[in-house]
């Protein structure tokens, strides 16, 4: 889940408050973000002051969160803040207290009441409908249209140009290369860094690295990023199979649909149809990644073709290194053969061996090996996770669908290389005692932005420093 | 600066969460209803728990609901319906989409999974409603909790496999090999796979009714329990009124929330606060349970609920007087007591449930004439 809602997140957290006021407005926005963004607990709390009159003390909330769960519950309330969900205030009684902040707690109220008519969770078409789309055609052009931008990025479509090649719009390919993910040199696409770890991503994630790419660029023509975030929540609360009016639309919205409608995520029959489906890569953006291995998201990613069936995976991996892919499309292959070594190819199955010189062949193309295994992963065949399963029943613990020293192995691999990791963020130093050295540095671990610290230097470096530093600040007013 | 060194292992297998199931159990016992008109209405009570519902919804985009209407007369489901027309095939729907026309009013300021649960359940419950005459209402004061439980049960073990078979399939088809050798099919199909990576459902029961109705269903409701507990599934109990004996004992044993409300009136926040939290946000919060919980039981004759009682030896059933023919009603031991050493053997035969059970060899040694005549 980490990898899949970090991205969405950052660029979240990146926007100014007066953004997040604007996006809360509307209920759908409310609830994709409560849904999708938030941990757990985080939801927990959300819910329980939502309808709350007054503010909790953050007293009563710290009681009752269990002692053990004290990071959980500060990196709940961290995200909660940088989202700009929950505030503090202080009571009458002069008491600092948590609040979930006010056009969210109100949209949200209204996403599960229902209040007032808004529209803000769609609107069906009335028109008769001549001719059906079913959720398999859906299924279908979603697939046929995401491959064809992959295949485009990776280049197969240029191999292998006879399979139903998709006409990709101009608009499609700007976004591409202003995404960094290729780079276009004369009539050649080339593929860059950025683009490989891209291609190895799952659907969900690689929907959402686009959109967001796409709602940056939305300003340079023009749009209002915000009526365009908050149109994608829109998007992705509405209901698959089913077909939505245009009418209500503003232009903006129209235009972003026609854009969306080349990645597959709605289906228009033409650019002036009065009605739009949602595909599946609309409808599960709020989803977590769970619900998207159903068997038809599943075949998004995995071999074209009617194969449907249980479980979407088609990669086995032995320990000894050896892969199987049971596949024939072009794209999943050239995408194996980043990595692989392939050796032998059959109508409906490749195998080849991961090696040391094709890990770092792919580490030296900028691909990293978290990307490498999180690719296997998801794609593994239902029979590893069968495995697995099987393996963990016995112990508490569960057992890593991937062989370990597979994974372990590639990691190495990939260390061997790079030994050094740079993570951007703040030092803190200077402290003229251990105690006012200590107190932060234990919050900063607690929040979960400690990346290193050293007690004898009395220095640590934070990944986020606004949280710790209005930690020191209420600190310092305590002292006094 | 430790994780860059290569020690730590990869672990990315336990991202996946899986959803939860949340079957609720409403009594809508009519009489126990009436009874709490002035502070909160059926029709408030059931506005309160749809909010809840939705809640439940909109924590993850898979969570699942059922709604289960323990009645006096029966149990019966209000969502999802099962009988009701499907004029879609949806079988690729996550959560169970069927009834409900909805081309005709397209009301569309609401969330659509929210309006077709909202829907169902009003509708479901009008009909319910409407069905009950008076005459079923003056023969029966109680409400079927054990019906309802049960509804809940099975729709949890169903939904439960079919969750499995979709995600990995791993554990069904073990345990169905397993289990057809040892016959211990149940306990497989539930601790195969490790307890975080199976639908985590759990059971609330809104309850108004009181206990001293209830007695006669006292080991079916029991034996819910037991499944309950065994597959790990809380019980919740949202007492509003009347205060069940069984209910204490329900959440108790499988580890749920029981909380019986003060204020009936603040049924929403008492419902968010404490009942939303699945099982996985449950391991951080402290949540209310009950200190003290009510053990007794309800003896098998009269549906008494008893402190001392007798017990059979045999088969442990409890009676709050010797039973007729001093033959045990359940498994059919004649007993020694009614014969002839009938006030001798009273004192003695005469002990707390809880004892019998904990110490249970004092008394078998006097309880073996069962061979009798």
């Amino acid at each position: 889940m980490a990898s899949a809602t970090s991205r969405p997140l950052e660029y979240l957290e990146g926007l100014p408050g007066t953004t997040f006021y604007k996006l809360y407005q509307q209920p759908s926005t409310a609830l994709a973000i409560f849904r999708r963004m938030l941990p757990d607990l985080a939801k927990c709390f959300v819910m329980a002051l939502l309808y709350l009159k007054d503010p909790l003390p953050t007293a009563d909330l710290e009681v009752w969160v269990n002692s053990e769960s004290k990071k959980e519950r500060d990196n709940a309330l961290s995200i909660l803040g940088r989202l700009h969900i929950l505030s503090t205030t202080l009571t009458s009684e002069n008491v600092r207290a948590y609040m979930v902040t006010n056009p969210f707690a109100a949209s949200l109220r209204q996403a599960l009441m229902g209040a007032e008519d808004s529209h803000s969770f769609g609107v069906f078409s009335q028109a008769p409908e001549h001719n059906l789309i079913s959720i398999a055609d859906l299924d279908e052009y979603a697939r046929r249209q995401w491959e064809g931008v992959m295949g485009y990025m990776v280049g197969t479509s240029a191999l292998s140009g006879q399979r139903d090649a998709v006409n990709l719009s101009k608009g499609v390919k700007q976004l591409l290369q202003a995404g960094h993910l290729v780079e276009i040199r004369g009539n050649r696409v080339d593929i860059t860094k950025d683009g490989f770890g891209f291609v190895l991503q799952d659907v969900n994630t690689q929907v959402w690295h686009i959109l967001i790419l796409y709602v940056e660029s939305a300003e340079a023509i023009g749009m209002d990023s915000v009526e365009v975030l908050s149109f994608l929540f829109l998007l992705s609360s509405l209901e698959l199979g089913s077909s939505y009016d245009k009418s209500h639309m503003t232009p903006n919205q129209l235009r972003t649909l026609t854009d969306l409608a080349d990645f597959g995520i709605v289906y228009q029959e033409d650019p002036d149809a009065t009605r739009f489906y949602p595909t599946r890569l609309a409808t599960t953006l709020t989803s977590d990644s769970s619900a998207l291995s159903n068997p038809v998201t599943g075949s998004l990613t995995g071999p074209a073709g009617p194969s449907g069936g249980a479980g979407s995976g088609f990669i086995i991996i032995e320990t000894n290194y050896r892969l199987y892919a049971y596949t024939s499309s072009p794209l999943q292959i050239s995408l194996i053969s980043l990595f692989t070594n392939l050796k032998y190819r059959f109508p409906n199955l490749v195998t080849g061996k991961i090696t040391r010189q094709s890990v770092r062949r792919a580490i030296e193309m900028g691909i990293t090996a978290d990307q490498i295994i999180s690719y296997l992963l998801s794609h593994a065949h239902p029979q590893l996770r069968k495995h697995s399963a099987a393996q963990s029943s016995g112990k508490g613990v569960p057992a890593s669908v991937l062989p370990p020293t597979v994974t372990d192995q590639i990691r190495l691999w990939q260390l061997e290389r790079d030994r050094l990791r740079a993570t951007a963020g703040f030092l803190f130093k200077d402290f003229t005692s251990l105690t006012e050295y200590q107190a932060p540095c234990q919050y900063a671990a607690e929040i979960g932005v400690l990346v290193w610290k050293s007690d004898r230097k009395r220095m640590f470096f934070v990944t986020r420093h606004e949280q710790v530093a209005a930690f020191l600040r209420s600190q310092k007013v305590g002292g006094k | 600066m430790n994780s860059v060194d290569a020690s730590e292992h990869y672990e990315l297998g336990a991202t996946d969460l899986p959803p939860s199931l949340l079957t609720i159990v409403i009594d809508t016992n009519p009489h126990a209803w009436a009874l709490l008109e002035d502070s909160l209405p059926l029709s408030k009570a059931i506005a309160n728990i749809l909010v809840f519902i939705n809640a439940h919804l909109a924590c993850n985009y898979a969570n699942e609901v059922a709604v289960v209407a323990s009645h006096t007369q029966k149990a019966a489901w209000l969502y999802p319906s099962h009988n009701a027309p499907r004029n879609r095939s949806d079988h690729e729907g996550d959560v169970v989409m069927n009834g409900a026309t909805d081309t005709t009013t397209p009301e569309t300021n609401k969330y659509r999974p929210f309006r077709l649960v909202e829907e169902q359940v009003t509708r479901n419950l009008k009909e319910i409603m409407d069905s009950t005459t008076a005459d079923d209402l003056r023969g029966n004061m109680s409400t079927m909790l054990a019906g309802a439980l049960t509804l809940a049960l099975s729709h949890t073990n169903r939904r439960t496999l079919a969750w499995a078979e979709e995600h990995g399939g791993a554990n069904t088809e073990d345990a169905a090999a397993e289990g057809n050798g040892n016959g211990s099919t149940a306990t497989n199909r539930y601790s195969a796979s490790n307890e975080d990576e199976r639908l985590q459902s759990r059971i609330l029961v809104v309850s108004v009714s009181g206990s001293i109705d209830a007695a006669h269903q006292y080991i079916p409701v029991m034996n819910s329990i037991f499944a309950c507990q065994r597959l790990s599934i809380p019980i919740d109990v949202c007492k509003l009124s009347g205060d069940a004996v069984f209910l204490q004992q329900a959440s108790d044993a499988t580890k749920g929330v029981y909380m019986a409300l003060a204020e009936p009136r603040g049924l929403l926040q008492y419902l968010m606060m404490a009942f939303l939290p699945d099982q996985r946000s449950r391991r951080h919060l402290v949540l209310p349970t009950r200190v003290d919980v009510d053990f007794r039981a309800a003896c098998f004759c009269h549906r008494r609920v008893v402190d001392v009682g007798f017990v059979c030896s045999i088969c442990l059933s409890i009676f709050c007087e010797p039973p007729p023919g001093s033959d045990c009603m359940t498994c059919g031991t004649h007993l020694d007591i009614g014969d002839n050493a009938k006030p001798a053997l009273l004192p003695r035969r005469k002990k707390k449930k809880k004892r019998v059970n904990g110490a249970s060899g004092t008394g078998t040694p006097m309880s073996t004439p069962t061979p009798g005549p």
